[in-house]
């Protein structure tokens, strides 16, 4: 790779294809979308629209004991994902391309250390000693906000709340300082006003680290303030994009008004979609 | 948890107790007695048979029995046998010794075989699953001493030369006494390896599933590692407890599987007493296999401790 590249991200006609008792279904139907480097994007959709799997396709994880197939590009940092074999798509994971998931209360390995499971993603990407990973990983959850972090990493999950949870899923995926963070409804599980928190740590983080953000959410409200454009999808498709000021001043598609009708208001009263 | 372990031992005393009441009581309902079965066909009269009723203390009244017995039990002193005038301890230690090695070995086989067949039918699925729950559909239907006897056809009938009859005692060879177990143990360990393999296969697809594993994945983990850290180490709670629940299957199959491979050990003991209504032996073994199913179950609940952090005892 030679320069930087225009785009971090750049994919084309991206399909999803979930095979199921022989019967293929299609969730994502082409779409193209690009991300900057060190820019936050989000995707906005209900559920089902497509915008998981779509992410999943950026980091190449079907669900387990489900086959799916994927069609189109997806060009990272000049390299095509699609054509990697599984062993090389293991380095890009984790280390170029990480993820945060939607449920913190299912994410952590009940039987690990908080502190071992940031642990091994150290070793296994930078290659240091476990012990030298310890100082690091003690550094990271210092990062995300939680106290105590020396003694905090030997405890187990079912020790955390869910948004010190969440927290502790932020610095794993941040650990190995990717390029991309996708974060797939990182605040759905949570309290709304731990959702600010971790809303406001995604930021920080963001910006300390010089990440790329791809937020993944079924709420314009979360999405305000957070990324500089939006993408909004429905059933499988990419019905409109655009800077989040335009958008949310004059969306054109239907869909577009609906979702952002179905937002509530504190200042104003109800107007209809 | 040191706290738990001794109230766990603590608890294990009362059950006991209950335990030698049913061993005691359960062996004096069965029709006939020692001397009835000692005469055999021979014809005695009743004077003969009331006079060794008394020199072995049954003409007593039961409870009173059972106090003596008890009393000297706790004294560690299991009785005498009535069939050949030694004391039960020193005729049942050495067949201990064999039945814990014998089942041991199968539980070690069960264990291994399971888990691998379990593992390998979750993390393949295909056709692997497919032979694999046939198979263990086969062996839970088909009772181990079955097995033992179509082994011991088997191996009498084509593999002459290999003689399966042959226990060699440990303190001789013991490589020769390990291979002489072989067989046996196998065929202890089929059916208790089914239900360690469908545990097995529930629990690794029942973990593969969980969020921690997507995760896992998403991290860049090797496979490897994650196999091992996350599907083994979350699946390994339910794969122990069925494991140790099965020993008690075990010890008694060996029973079975001894008198079918003639080995000298407490099942076989056990099987000649039952005959004879040695009832000092019997209620030795009872309580001896008793006490052993009850610190297995201790030491379940301390593996699971061990295991996952979220189980704690206090």
């Amino acid at each position: 790779m030679t320069g930087k590249p225009a785009s971090l991200l750049e994919v084309r006609d991206l399909t999803a294809t979930f095979h199921r008792d022989g019967a293929p279904s299609r969730v994502v139907n082409g779409i193209s979308f690009d991300i900057a480097p060190g820019e936050a994007v989000g995707f906005v959709g209900e559920s089902g629209s497509g915008k998981s799997v779509t992410a999943r396709a950026v980091m190449r994880l079907a669900p387990e004991g489900s086959s799916i197939e994927w069609g189109g590009r997806i060009r990272f940092q000049g390299q095509e994902l699609l054509s990697l074999t599984e062993r090389e798509m293991r380095d890009v994971r984790g280390r170029r391309i990480a993820m945060v998931f939607q449920d913190p209360m299912a994410s952590l390995n009940p039987v690990m250390s908080v502190g071992a499971q940031i642990d091994d993603m150290l070793v296994r990407h930078t290659g240091v000693s476990t012990r030298a990973a310890r100082k690091r990983t003690v550094e990271l959850l210092g990062l995300v906000g939680i106290r105590d972090p020396a003694i905090r990493a030997d405890d187990f999950p079912h020790q955390f709340s869910g948004g010190m949870r969440q927290r502790v899923l932020i610095a794993i995926s941040v650990s190995c300082q990717p390029d991309l963070l996708i974060a797939d409804e990182p605040t759905t599980a949570l309290d709304v006003t731990v959702q600010a928190q971790i809303l406001r740590l995604l930021m920080r983080l963001r910006r300390e680290l010089g990440m790329a953000l791809m937020l993944i959410t079924h709420d314009f409200g979360v999405i305000a303030g957070m990324v500089e454009r939006v993408y909004v999808m429905h059933r499988g498709d990419i019905v409109e994009s655009g800077e989040v000021d335009t958008l949310f001043a004059a969306p054109k598609h239907a869909y577009t008004q609906a979702l952002l009708a179905a937002v509530p208001r504190i200042e104003s009263t109800r107007r209809p979609a | 948890m040191l706290r738990m372990i001794l109230v766990r031992l603590a608890l294990t005393v009362p059950i006991l107790f209950g335990v030698s009441i049913i061993a005691f009581g359960l062996m004096r309902a069965l029709p006939g007695d020692f001397v009835l079965a000692a005469a055999g066909t021979t014809a005695v009269s009743d004077e003969v048979l009331a006079v060794t009723r008394r020199n072995l203390g049954l003409d007593r009244p039961i409870w009173e029995q059972y106090g003596i017995w008890l009393g000297n039990a706790l004294a560690g002193d299991l009785g005498t046998s009535f069939a050949t005038k030694k004391s039960v301890v020193s005729e049942l230690l050495p067949r201990l010794a064999v039945t814990a090695e014998l089942t041991l070995m199968a539980g070690l086989l069960a264990m291994l075989m399971g888990a691998t067949t379990g593992l390998a039918s979750a993390r393949l699925r295909g056709r692997t699953d497919w032979v694999v729950r046939g198979l263990n559909s086969l062996l839970l239907a088909v009772p181990n001493f079955v097995v033992a006897t179509l082994i011991v056809l088997l191996f009498g009938l084509y593999f002459p030369t290999i003689g399966i009859f042959n226990y060699v005692p440990f303190a001789r060879d013991p490589l020769g006494n390990i291979g002489s177990l072989l067989l046996p143990a196998l065929s202890l360990a089929l059916t208790v390896s089914v239900t360690v393999s469908e545990n097995t296969r529930a629990a690794v697809l029942e973990v593969s599933s969980q969020d921690y594993v997507m995760v896992a994945r998403a991290k860049g983990l090797l496979a490897r590692t994650i196999l091992g850290n996350y599907l083994v180490k979350n699946a390994l709670t339910p794969v122990i407890t069925v494991t140790g629940l099965q020993l008690a299957a075990l010890l008694g199959g060996s029973i079975l599987i001894e008198t079918i491979f003639t080995i000298p050990g407490m099942g076989q003991y056990l099987f000649d007493s039952v005959s004879r209504r040695d009832y000092p032996v019997i209620q030795a073994i009872v309580l001896v296999s008793s006490t052993i199913v009850l610190l297995m179950n201790v030491l379940v609940d301390i593996a699971y401790a061990r295991v996952d952090a979220r189980v704690s005892y206090d």
